[in-house]
Order: structure tokens, then sequence, then C-alpha cells
């Protein structure tokens, strides 16, 4: 499979209007410049609060004590530099076709933008074997989108993940798994998680082909198979089952997950994430 | 290359199946998937057959054929290395007892012999392949044909001479088959051969050696006086007297002997005799060691007389008188009315005969038996069945036959008649169906003849021969023995001889080969129906002294050597040819292996 190629200016194009979604719960990081969800000490407004002794009377709104005779003190929002781990699929199902290959790369770039627009101290995740690399820029991504291994790095057994990171998992999920045990190890001591699943429309919903020698695209065997009505039956109907198992396990977890198919406009795919609660508008 | 087996090339044919199996083999268009596990299916139903399509050289092909190659050269013996040519030596051993007589150095004409044999397979070295033929009445081959000459030594341990006398001819006959053209024939005993023998090393490792032995042996019982009797003839092969340790013991009394006694045995035969009480069981009879063991003793029986009861039911006048003047001078006869043999008028012969009675009929035969005609007087030429029993001795010279009537030949078969007219003749095909003399003792001359007697005693012993139980309760080993039940067997019948036991035929008479010396026990079922004794008693394998020791003749001077093959692990191509098929096989299985879909491996 050809390295993937990605199409930037047509991806910063989509990606300006784009960042991702800081989680409610405390993120990990140093000071920063990024507004938190929660408290802080930047100059935007967020909220009042009854003031109590001890409180900065800096901040308290003598002209809110004049309308009110009630001493209230301004909240300002947190400034945060949020910790991201953009963890990627590079086992070979994720180019089995050249359409699903572009589709990865576009999906990579566009969430290396938003990382980028997060002003994040973003780290790309590959595997147990190689240390999380910086992302300094969005067009770095493209290095690490070569996508010859045999194995996921979701498969192995340490992924090596920061304390109260946001973390963005993209990966077709299309390896033998227990959802709950998979989801749960991605999520421990995280702030967030963002399952993103990517599949060819034909993977989603295959249709009958007839006769086939079944070839794993991961050199894990192969076999000849009719893909007749009843076999492309059973392949929705387990495929349904490994899609709502990621889903319910993220939903324990407290984690969000999308499903994208190859193909969709990346606009259309952007909008779709923002949905799901992983990234949001600028 | 060379082909031991070529047939074995026949398994070639797997190559084009291997191949034909590869090419109509079901092959689907190829399709990368990325989850392969959730196409997974149990069992599918395959829809429609192969098609020929272009032939995939595959891995799994190239290594299939390579293994069903290598198989077929193993299997057709595929060799590098030639066939050798190898001494093969026919060896004939004389199983004769002789060959186990020890000299002073306690060595036998046995031990020189597998010795000399020995130190043969060594002169003409591994390679060299042996026969050996054990003589005998039936001679065995004890080692080959053309054995290895690692088999040589056990096969001379398992021989142990201890044969009767016998000629070697039948040995040789077979020495020279096994040999063929090929083969350098040695014989080995303990005498030279008789004659010149064409393409025969004869090998002769006796020596001349003082022994002394019994040849002969009978037990006798003497009902009047009530003891018994052995009777030993002993054989010296020295020329000096020798003396001996005597010792009688009773079978089944241990540690007690009836007799010891020290004998002077005189140079070549002499015999003696020995009392012993009535109704003892088997006793043996053993002299102390010397050269020869196997005819240092004998076990005899005593023998049971069979008394013959007889009844003279022929009308008082010459006829009567006659026969009880013929009975009286016969031994082991009694006179009863529940006789086992009748004589009396021909007219007794018309009913049945009972179980267990022979009938003698003289006189006019019953009408069933005569055909027209009147009685006639004859003077001969008789004509006797000369191998009939009743017959023997006789000569019938002299005799007026009178009375003569015309009999129904096909109700008679004749043992005596004259021209067509039967004389004495047995109304079935047996003698217990009862005998007819058809003659008019009143008028006839036979009663005052030496034939009358003779007559009478044959029918006597006839009746007694038959009667339940062995002819003879003592034997020589290889002799026939024949024993009548006078019973059918109650039974499985077999015989015990030592070590040995053998199933014989259900039958009233049991008859077989003695087999070699021992007590022997004839059991029907488990019980014990007679006890027999069986002897050495070989005057020739006694006399020890014409032993000679010596080469004679030379082996064939045209004897080729045999073509032989070594094993096929004597060859490199073999176990190259197994590597190959072990590797191809092996690695056509981990392809196999490979190639198999994770979700199946981890279900296997």
């Amino acid at each position: 499979m050809p390295p993937i190629r990605v199409d930037w200016p047509e991806i910063q194009r989509v990606a300006a209007a784009f960042r991702l979604a800081m989680p409610r719960s405390p993120v990990g990081g140093r000071l920063g410049e990024r507004l938190g969800s929660g408290t802080g000490s930047s100059l935007e407004f967020q909220d009042y609060r009854q003031y109590t002794l001890g409180d900065d009377l800096r901040h308290v709104d003598w002209s809110a004590y004049a309308r009110s005779e009630v001493l209230a003190v301004r909240l300002y929002r947190e400034e945060v530099a949020p910790r991201i781990d953009l963890v990627l699929d590079l086992s070979r199902s994720m180019t089995v076709t050249e359409d699903k290959g572009r589709a990865y790369g576009e999906l990579c770039a566009l969430l290396a933008c938003a990382c980028a627009s997060t002003e994040a101290d973003s780290r790309i995740v590959t595997g147990s074997a190689d240390e999380a690399q910086r992302l300094e820029r969005p067009e770095q991504i493209e290095r690490f989108l070569s996508c010859d291994a045999t194995l996921s790095a979701l498969e192995e057994q340490r992924i090596p993940l920061r304390r109260r990171s946001l973390r963005v998992v993209v990966s077709d999920f299309l390896f033998p798994h227990d959802a709950d045990v998979l989801v749960g190890r991605l999520a421990r001591e995280g702030a967030s998680l963002a399952l993103v699943q990517l599949t060819l429309p034909e993977e989603a919903d295959p249709s009958v082909e007839g006769g086939r020698r079944m070839q794993d695209v991961e050199g894990h065997g192969e076999f000849d198979l009719v893909i007749d009505e009843k076999a492309v039956r059973d392949y929705r109907e387990r495929f349904g089952r490994l899609r709502l198992g990621l889903a319910r396990a993220a939903r324990r977890a407290g984690a969000s997950f999308s499903h994208v198919l190859a193909g969709t406009p990346l606009r259309q795919t952007a909008k779709a994430l923002t949905t799901a609660g992983v990234l949001e508008s600028l | 290359m060379i082909f031991t087996a070529p047939l074995g090339l026949l398994a070639l044919l797997a190559i084009p199946a291997i191949i034909a199996i590869h090419l109509f083999r079901r092959r689907f268009p190829p399709r990368s998937v990325a989850g392969l596990f959730l196409w997974q299916v149990v069992q599918q139903t395959p829809q429609g057959g192969g098609k020929v399509t272009k032939l995939p050289i595959t891995a799994s092909l190239i290594l299939e054929c390579l293994a069903a190659l290598a198989l077929a050269l193993i299997l057709a013996g595929a060799r590098v290395t030639p066939a050798s040519v190898n001494e093969h030596l026919v060896i004939l051993l004389d199983d004769s007892a002789s060959m186990a007589a020890i000299n002073a150095q306690n060595q036998s004409p046995r031990d020189r012999a597998a010795q000399r044999i020995l130190d043969e397979v060594e002169r003409f070295g591994r390679g060299v392949r042996i026969t050996l033929i054990q003589s005998g009445e039936r001679p065995a081959v004890l080692a080959g044909p053309a054995a290895l000459a690692i088999e040589t030594r056990p096969a001379l341990e398992r021989w142990k001479p201890q044969a009767q006398h016998h000629s070697l001819a039948l040995g040789l006959r077979l020495a020279r088959e096994l040999a063929g053209k090929t083969g350098r024939i040695l014989v080995f005993s303990d005498e030279s051969p008789e004659g010149e023998m064409e393409g025969v090393q004869w090998i002769a490792a006796g020596e001349p050696l003082g022994n002394v032995g019994i040849i002969g042996a009978q037990r006798t019982l003497s009902t009047d006086a009530g003891k018994g009797t052995i009777s030993l003839t002993l054989g010296n092969s020295s020329t000096q007297e020798a003396k001996r340790q005597l010792r009688l013991v009773v079978d089944g009394v241990d540690g007690k002997d009836l007799l010891a006694q020290e004998i002077s045995v005189p140079p070549r035969v002499s015999s003696m005799n020995l009392s012993i009480p009535a109704g003892l069981p088997a006793v043996t009879v053993a002299l102390s060691s010397d050269a020869l063991q196997r005819d240092n003793d004998v076990t005899l029986v005593e023998p049971r007389p069979q008394i013959v009861s007889i009844d003279n039911r022929l009308p008082k006048g010459r006829g009567h008188d006659a026969l009880d003047r013929a009975l009286r001078s016969i031994a082991g006869v009694t006179r009863s009315e529940q006789a086992q043999l009748v004589f009396g008028p021909a007219s007794l012969l018309d009913p049945p005969p009972e179980p267990g009675v022979w009938r003698v009929g003289f006189g006019r035969a019953p009408q069933r038996f005569l055909a027209t005609g009147n009685p006639q007087d004859l003077i001969g030429p008789f004509i006797p069945e000369k191998r009939h029993p009743l017959l023997l001795g006789t000569t019938l010279a002299g005799v007026v036959w009178a009375g003569a009537l015309p009999v129904n030949l096909s109700a008679v078969h004749p043992v005596l008649s004259s021209g067509n007219q039967p004389l004495i003749g047995l109304l079935g095909s047996r003698p217990d169906d009862g005998i007819l003399f058809n003659l008019d003792l009143d008028q006839t001359n036979l009663s005052r003849t030496p034939d009358w007697p003779i007559l009478i005693s044959n029918a006597v012993e006839l009746r007694r021969q038959n009667l339940p139980g062995p002819e003879r309760w003592n034997y020589r080993a290889g002799e026939w023995v024949r024993v009548r039940l006078g019973h059918d067997p109650k039974g499985p019948l077999r015989f015990r001889c030592g070590t040995i036991t053998r199933d014989l035929p259900a039958a009233r008479l049991i008859e077989f080969t003695a087999p070699a010396p021992c007590l022997l026990e004839i059991l029907e079922g488990e019980e014990v129906a007679f006890q027999l004794g069986v002897n050495f008693l070989d005057e020739k394998e006694t006399n020890l002294s014409d032993r000679v020791r010596g080469e004679f003749g030379k082996p064939n001077p045209k004897a080729g050597g045999l073509l032989t093959e070594s094993g096929p692990e004597a060859d490199p191509l073999f176990w190259s040819l197994l590597a190959i098929a072990g590797i191809a096989m092996l690695a056509n299985w981990c392809w196999a292996l490979r190639s198999e879909p994770v979700s199946q491996r981890s279900q296997a």
C-alpha cells in the first residue's frame, strides 16, 4: 500500500472551523491559554457566586452590591494547556482499500488540525513499542500514516497514555476484542475518551458477492466463502453486535463513540464528530 | 541409480494425482478483508464443484510433489550403491545324539562343530550368508535360508543334538537345494561320509570314546509268579570291561531307589535281568554318567496283560474237542460264557453281533449267505489273502477242505478261497461282524493238521489286538504308537511327553509317533488314560568307538557366491530421500497451518 497523501489545503479549510472539545471533568496540563471548563483566572466571565470570607475583594461586583445589597463575587473561566493523546491504528486493515486509506488520512489530518487549534500538548500514540511522539504541526501526522503493522496498537498489552489526558482513538475496531475491557483500558485515568470508528461502507453493510477467497489483510488466515444472503445476514448481525458493544462500553466509561464511513465528505464528518462531542465549533 | 523394487515406482502416480487435485481445486477470487473473524462460518455447504483453471504453482503443490517423489523412490528401493556378492555357507548339522557325547575335557563334537562354524563365519567376514540345517528324519532349517552372519551364534545355541541314528541323505538333499549354484555346502558330523560326495566339504568332529548305554529294554510281568522282570541289553563301546552304578527308581517315589548296585559291563553287547515286584508303576533304570547321557536311562511301564475270554459253543464231537485242544495251547485266554470271542456253529452268525463279542462260525452258513449248489470237498489250490492276520503262518498243505457250500459272494468278504468258492470269509468289512469257516469240521482233516492251532491262535490274537489298550507299553523313540480306546473319547485327547504336549484326533484308535524319551501320558480330558514308556535305545548312537575326526571332500569350486542387497539403511540415498520427504511434509504442514484462519486455530 503506498503511503497516505493528504490534501492539506482542503483539510485546513474544513478544519479551520473546528477544535477539539474540552470535557467538563478536570483536564491535566499546565496553566495555559486554552479556556477550560472549570473556573480560573482568565478574563472571560463565567458566573457569579455569593461572597465568602477569604474571597479576593477585587473580584466583588460592587455594582451588583449597589443594586441588590448582596455581596457577589465574579467567577472567570480557567485557562489550561490540555494534554491530548491521539491514538492511531496503524494496522494494515486501515488501508485495506485505497478509499479507506484516503479516508483514514483525511480523518487523522482533521483531528491533528483540531488538536493544533486546541493549543494543547498533543502526542501521537501508535503502539507500545514506540514512545508517544509530540505533534508540533498538523502536517507532521502524515509521517505516521504508514499502515503496515499486523496488529493494531489497541490489541497490544500496554498503550502509553498519559494521566488525565484527552484521548482520541481512531481505528476500525475490526479485530476480535472485548469492548468493555478495551474501552476500560483506554479510559483509565484519562480526562476524556473519544472513539472514532472508520470503516468502509461495504465493511459496515456488505452485499451478496458469491464465492470469494477471504484473506485477512493482516495475514491472520484465509478461507473460501460463498458470500450469499445468509452469510451477509450473519456478518451484519456480528458487525452490529461489535458496534453496539463499543457504543455501550463507551457510554459506561463516559466516552463518546462515533462511526465514520469512508467516502463521507470531510465537512460532514467534522459535523458528525461535533455532534458526537469530539469536536466543537470555533 | 538402482531400483530394488521397481514396482514401487507406481507410487509416482501420486504426482499426477496431486497435480490434478490442485488443478481441479475450487478457487474463488481473493478478497482482502479487515475483520476476517466477522465472516467466520461454522459450516458452509459447497456450491458446485471445481473448475479447470491454470495450474497455480504454489508452495503446497511443490512440497507435496516433492514428498510424493521422495516416498516413491524409497518405495522403489532406489539405491546408489550396487548389490554385493557374498559367500553363502549352507551347513548341515548332524543332529544325532552322539554329537553331544563329551570327552574327558568335557568337549563334544557339537562344541567343536559350533566353534568351527563361527571360525568360518569370521573368516568370510560380516557379509557372509548362512543357512543352518539340522538333520533328522525331517530335516529342519535352524537359520536362514541365507541368514545374516549375526544370526549364526543364536541359532547354534539352539542346536542340541539328541536325535536317534539317521541318515544324513535327506538333510544333504535339502542343503543342495538351498545352496543352488551359489552356496558352499559344509556337513558337520562325527562320522565319516559314506563314499565320496561331490561338492560337499564333510567335517567330522567326532572322536572314539568308551561309552556304556542301554540299547534294549523290556519289562515283563509273570502273573503266575506275581513278579515282574526288567531285561536290559547293554552296549559297551570300549574294549575293556566297564563298571557302572545301576539304579532302579520307581516313578512318583522321590529319593527312594528300588535297587542300587554296581555292575560290570563287558565289552560290546551284554544283557541282564532284574526282578521287581509286580504292580509297580513306571520304573526308571539309570546308569551312572559317561560320555553319552542320552542312553544312560530308560523308563519302563509294566505291561497290563490282555486276556481274551473265549467260549466254545461247538456241538460235542470232533470239532469241539479239536478246538479245546487248540485253545489249551494259547496263553492269555480264559473261558467264559460272557466271552469276547465265541466259537460255534455258523448258525450263530445269523443274528446281529453284540457289542464287544466276536463270533467265529463253522459249518453251514445262514441261508442269506448261501448261494445255490451242493457242498464240495476241496484239496486246493487254496488262494489266501496273504497279508490278512488270520492266515499268518499257515500253509494249508495236505488239507482236505470238506463240506464247502456255495456262498453268496456279495455277502462275504473272502479271506481264503478256492476258485470262486470262499472258504474263510468275513461277513462284513471287519472281523467283529463275524468270521465264517465254510467247513465241515466232522469231515475235514484241517483239525489234525499244524495249520489248525495256528488258525485258532491267529483268531484269538486278532481279537486280542482289538481289545482296548495300547498294542505295547514300552516303545523306542520314533516308533509308531497305536492305542485303542474301546469307547468314544469322553474329552479332548492329547499326549504329554515331558514338556511336549500335542492334541490327538478324537477317535477310538489313536496313532502317533513316540516323540522323545519320556514317560508318555495319554490324556482323555484331564484324566490320564494310559502311561507308556518311550526310550532312546539306539545301539548305533551308543557305540562311540567308530567316531572320527577329519575333513573329507572339497566345497563346490563353482559356487559363485550369493548376490545380496544390504538393507536400505546402508544406502545414503535412502536417508536423503527420507529427509527430503520429511522436510517437505513438515514445511507443507506449516504452510497449511499459516493459511488456516486465526479463529480455526484458536478453536483447535
